[in-house]
């Protein structure tokens, strides 16, 4: 009996093993395990076993048909991952194909360039602060120290809508507006469109400033240096050094102008610098105390800083464009730059 | 300001490299635009006589040319000039020369003659008529007059040996206008003391100064001097002048007209001169002109005056646009013998305002315009005179007349040195600050820590501790200064404002449907209203106009977007461009009705789009995402807007509020436009949006019973719309009904009738607290038909 068990075993391993398909384990299971199986009709010879042995050769048979069992499940999961991966195959796609789907469109190289330079700020405590484009002549000049008929008027031509309004020539009315409004300490910046009657490779008449205000105590020309110094640091890269050079404008006193090192040779001198190494990239300075009083924050007690640069000419020099018209061109092939 | 180096060198000995004094000027605050070395361009062109000339053995019209350059060396060059002879003094371009056209010379042959060089003409030297006479002559420049040596190089004998230094004077820094400005900042960068011009002139004595200057007009004119000077032969002023003149692009005139040039350019004193004989009355009278009052200037033009310009005047008339332009009637002229020069100060405001208003610009208001110091009229007087007595010009007679309204007393600015370093973050050592202030004529003391200084009267622009800071920074040196992080200030939250955010999310929301953003300019043509159809009263029309625009295309400011973006979309298109999705976010402008009121600015979001398979569905679909977005229901309702296509745009509605529209563009704006695609727009009020933008989100159950679907086709006149459909059906279909959404539309005249349309809709029923029953689904299905039948005269299919 014994022997006939260990046949058994040995015959239905023989057919698992040559199975194909799950199908032909099926048909095995039937065959071995069946009402009309192999094992059944070894147990249908169990009368013949002598009583004594029958308790251990019960233990044989089920043994026996564990051991099938196993190798029939083992087998049948074999065969049904094959299966699977054979569909999966089957089933395969050309993974390079083009998609079709909508294409992403872009901003504007100079809303880049904006949203990059309000994160940094903004980072830094900064506030986005925003006003009207036409603007009283209070706001866009005589609050800024500079009076009616003053010669630094020469110095932003202007769009008159009348003769007490206008196109604001540079966002600097907004930080009267909020230090008119607003006590310090101030920390704004403020972007937006402005116009001016140039219209050249270099300037257009309506082009995009940011401009920044501090307004607090203790605020010093170091402070300022160090606040441009790491917001050039962001913009272009981690080693650029700042400049400042003198220059006057009538709403900060001493005022600046600030360089940066070359963002394409670092320094060396190229065609986009002029070879000197540096690019002049804002006019800054500290804070006219006149326009501190004149808005009615105590010069005594605060003083603060001011900057303003232009973001056409930033996306310019990041993005090496020859031509300022070229920005408001339009032209799809262009946008899609900047995808 | 052009400065002529030579010009500089009288007044300040400059003992550093041409590079470095304008790396120094740059770094005090004076950029220097350009430098302009007159002579760089010319190499090895000498003065040559032509000691002996004979024609050209085998070519007629070729002369052989024996030049003496000098040191009895002689060249011989063949030309072909007609305008020569023996005894000629010429310009000569010796072999491997370099002309200022950028031509090289070489030595070659002629017809077999061998040619060391070139005669050269006037133009080939890039002369006029103002820089050497006879060179405008076809042919070679004759300059037989000069006396300078053979083979003198050309630079020199033309004077072409200084340097034009173009510096930038800020707007604060009117004393800069002059060269003995320049000169007093080089001599403050160099360390090096500054030597001023010669002031000293011989009265003849005798004479009376016959002329009466009565200032009326105090208040625009707080002083005003003049000299007569007389016996004078006009003629043409001194070579020195006129170089000095010529370098600084000014033209040389006569010997009077340029010594007042020559002061302005020097002192940044303008002056004029009056011919005597011209002056009524032998009066000079300071007044505001009359209404209506007419003068000739100097340019030839006549000139409408009224009572804000100050004019000199004689006994009856005009004679001058004070500080702006001479008569012509009174000017200088070749028969002039007596004369009264003017050296005045008009108020600077006055002086721009006139000047604009007559639209009337010289060198003399310029400067008046900046501003001039109240000294200037005294050494401007006596640097004149003390020229006219230099080169025998004239004869000064009697004494010298100064009206002054206003005595102008020190000013004295008291500044602790503690407030300059809380300027400046650094601590500058006080005696350098002392120092630096002296150095710039800044009368400078220290007592305890406090700097007492005395205003100069050419730098009124220095008031307070601020100004103060900034003289001793830009001589001190700005790299001392270092980075702080404002470690004294205040810590700020910062951050973008909620409109700021929702403009990110806008523009975001575009990018990810493909748009590209745009950026047009804020002004539009008037004709733009035109090109969209709009009525003559329409509010579109009211746009704020500008007194100055760059032209009519870019004269008003626009009042929609969408001329701006139909425009681009046609620009692409005419570009080859076989598709565009544009968008662009910008403010319209809505002029006031009072007109002293600031207009209304609207941002606005315009979108656009045309080709690649693009219709009013792919807009709306787009318009659809930012509305879901912003949590916003809209209506959509057909729009009667004149550039839209009538049966294919709509107004898009929340409540009463009209948010925006979109749609197909009208075919004949396209057909304006030139555009053969058809166009799709929309434009969005971002303010609207902003303030009816429902961003909270809050969170509901998910449920926990199964839905029950069905879906049901009616038939419907074609002219139902599915909003109405939808509608209808929810109405109907109350809280069981959570869903219901059109899946798609049939259209047959034969299976369902002429303008009909089947309409298949997809319907979920579910309740939150049970499973439905198959009754109560069907009940509902037969509310929602009937009432479809009611209000839309549908039928089941």
């Amino acid at each position: 009996m014994k022997e006939r068990i260990d046949l058994l075993i040995e015959g239905a391993k023989q057919a698992i093993n040559a199975c194909e398909s799950v199908v032909d384990v099926n048909n095995v299971k039937v065959k071995f395990l069946g009402k009309n199986g192999e094992l059944t009709a070894l147990l249908k010879g169990m009368k013949d076993v002598p009583a004594e042995q029958r308790p251990e050769i019960g233990k044989l048979v089920n043994v026996a048909r564990d051991t099938i069992e196993g190798l029939i499940a083992s087998k049948q999961a074999d065969l049904a991952s094959k299966e699977l991966e054979d569909k999966m195959q089957r089933e395969s796609v050309d993974i390079t194909l083009d998609s079709g789907v909508c294409q992403r469109g872009s901003l504007h190289p100079t809303t880049l360039v904006q949203n990059q330079i309000i994160d940094i700020f903004t980072g830094l405590g900064f506030s986005i602060a925003q006003g009207p484009e036409i603007e009283l002549d209070f706001f866009n000049f005589q609050a800024l120290n500079i009076p009616k008929d003053h010669p630094a008027r020469d110095m932003q031509d202007t769009f008159y809508i009348s003769d007490d309004m206008l196109l604001r020539t540079h966002t600097s009315p907004v930080q009267v507006r909020t230090m008119t409004s607003q006590k310090p300490p101030i920390r704004i910046i403020c972007p937006g469109k402005v116009y001016r009657p140039d219209d050249d490779a270099t300037h257009s008449p309506m082009f995009q400033q940011i401009e920044g205000l501090v307004v607090d105590k203790n605020i010093t020309l170091c402070d300022l240096k160090g606040i441009l110094e790491k917001f050039a640091q962001q913009l272009f890269d981690s080693n650029t050094k700042t400049r400042l050079r003198p220059s006057y404008f009538p709403f900060t006193e001493p005022s600046v102008e600030v360089d940066v090192t070359c963002s394409v040779c670092h320094g060396k001198g190229c065609r986009i610098c002029k070879g000197t190494g540096w690019i002049e990239i804002l006019g800054a300075g500290i804070v006219n105390p006149k326009v501190l009083d004149n808005c009615g924050i105590d010069s005594k007690e605060y003083s603060g800083f001011a900057f303003g640069l232009g973001i056409e000419r930033i996306a310019m020099i990041k993005y090496g464009i020859p031509d300022m018209r070229i920005l408001f061109d339009n032209d799809v092939r262009f946008l899609k730059e900047f995808k | 300001m052009k400065v002529s180096l030579n010009w500089l060198k009288d007044f300040v000995d400059i003992n550093v490299s041409l590079d470095e004094l304008c790396q120094k000027l740059v770094s005090a605050g004076f950029e220097v635009e350009e430098v302009i070395e007159q002579g760089k361009n010319f190499r090895n062109v000498v003065l040559g006589k032509l000691e002996k000339v004979v024609k050209h053995p085998d070519a007629d019209k070729l002369k052989i040319c024996s030049v003496n350059v000098g040191k009895d060396e002689f060249v011989q060059i063949v030309t072909g000039a007609s305008n020569i002879a023996e005894g000629d003094i010429v310009p000569v371009a010796l072999d491997n020369s370099l002309l200022p056209t950028g031509q090289v010379i070489k030595k070659g042959k002629l017809r077999g003659v061998e040619s060391n060089g070139m005669l050269c003409s006037g133009e080939e030297l890039m002369l006029t008529e103002a820089d050497y006479k006879g060179a405008s002559v076809y042919g070679i420049l004759i300059m037989n007059g000069e006396t300078a040596p053979l083979g003198t190089d050309i630079t020199q004998v033309l004077g072409l040996d200084d340097v034009i230094l173009d510096i930038g004077v800020t707007a604060n820094r009117s004393d800069c206008n002059s060269v003995l400005g320049i000169a007093r900042e080089v001599s403050t960068v160099l360390g090096v003391p500054l030597k001023m011009p010669n002031f000293e002139y011989q009265v003849a004595s005798g004479g009376d100064s016959e002329v009466n200057v009565d200032v009326v007009a105090s208040d625009l004119c707080p002083r005003y001097m003049a000299q007569v000077v007389k016996d004078i032969t006009i003629t043409s002023s001194a070579p020195i002048i006129q170089k000095r003149l010529k370098a600084v692009g000014l033209r040389p005139i006569n010997n009077i007209v340029d010594v007042t040039n020559y002061v302005l350019i020097e002192i940044g004193q303008p002056m004029h001169a009056f011919d005597l004989s011209h002056l009524e009355g032998k009066k000079i009278v300071v007044r505001r002109a009359e209404n209506g009052e007419k003068i000739t200037a100097l340019d030839g033009n006549e000139y409408t005056l009224d009572d804000s310009i100050l004019a000199i005047c004689d006994q009856n008339k005009p004679v001058a646009v004070a500080g702006i332009m001479g008569g012509e009637y009174s000017g200088i002229n070749d028969s002039t013998r007596d004369i009264v020069f003017e050296s005045a100060k008009f108020l600077r405001d006055n002086i721009r305002r006139s000047s604009r208003k007559l639209n009337l610009r010289s060198d003399s208001s310029f400067r008046y315009e900046r501003g001039i110091d109240f000294e200037s009229q005294s050494m401007g007087l006596r640097r004149a005179l003390s020229l006219i007595s230099q080169y025998g010009y004239g004869k000064i007679v009697g004494d010298t007349i100064d009206k002054k309204s206003v005595n102008l007393e020190e000013k004295t600015i008291k500044v602790p040195t503690s407030k300059i370093n809380a300027i400046l973050g650094i601590e500058v050592p006080e005696q350098t600050m002392v120092d630096i202030l002296n150095s710039l004529q800044i009368k400078t003391t220290l007592d305890n820590g406090v700097l007492t200084c005395v205003q100069p009267f050419f730098r009124d622009d220095i008031e307070n501790a601020n100004d103060l800071a900034e003289e001793i920074i830009r001589l001190y040196g700005y790299d001392h200064i270092n980075c702080t992080l404002m470690d004294g200030a205040h810590q700020t939250s910062g951050g973008k404002t909620q409109t700021q955010i929702n403009v990110d999310k806008l523009k975001e929301i575009a990018v990810s449907q493909g748009m590209n953003e745009i950026l047009t300019y804020s002004f539009t043509s008037p004709k733009s209203f035109d090109t969209l159809r709009l009525a003559q009263d329409s509010p579109l029309r009211n746009a704020v106009k500008l007194l100055n625009p760059l032209g009519e295309d870019v004269s008003v400011m626009r009042t929609t977007l969408v001329y701006s973006m139909m425009s681009t979309l046609a620009k692409n298109c005419l570009k080859s461009n076989k598709s565009a999705r544009l968008f662009e976010i910008a403010h319209v402008y809505e002029p006031n009705q009072d007109i002293s009121v600031q207009p209304k600015e609207t941002t606005m979001l315009a979108l656009g789009m045309y080709g690649g398979g693009c219709d009013y569905y792919t807009i709306k679909g787009v318009v659809e995402i930012i509305l879901r977005a912003f949590g916003i229901k809209a209506e959509l309702v057909r729009s009667s807007l004149p550039y839209m296509h009538s049966g294919r745009s709509a107004d898009i509605m929340v409540g009463s509020h009209k948010l925006g529209y979109l749609g197909e563009v009208h075919p004949s704006v396209a057909d304006d436009l030139d555009v053969k695609e058809r166009m799709y727009v929309a434009e969005i009020d971002v303010d609207l949006l902003d303030k009816i933008a429902n961003l909270g989100y809050k969170f509901t159950e998910i449920a926990k019973y199964p839905p029950v679907e069905r879906d049901i086709a009616v038939v419907l006149d074609e002219d139902k719309m599915a909003a109405d459909i939808i509608k209808c059906i929810k109405k109907a279909g109350g809280n069981m009904l959570v869903d219901c959404s059109i899946f798609d539309i049939y259209r047959n005249k034969d299976a369902i009738g002429e303008n009909k349309k089947s309409v298949a809709i997809n319907l979920v029923f579910r309740l939150a607290d049970r499973t439905l029953t198959e009754d109560e689904v069907n009940a509902k299905i037969d509310k929602i038909l009937k009432k479809l039948d009611i209000e839309l005269g549908a039928t089941l299919r």
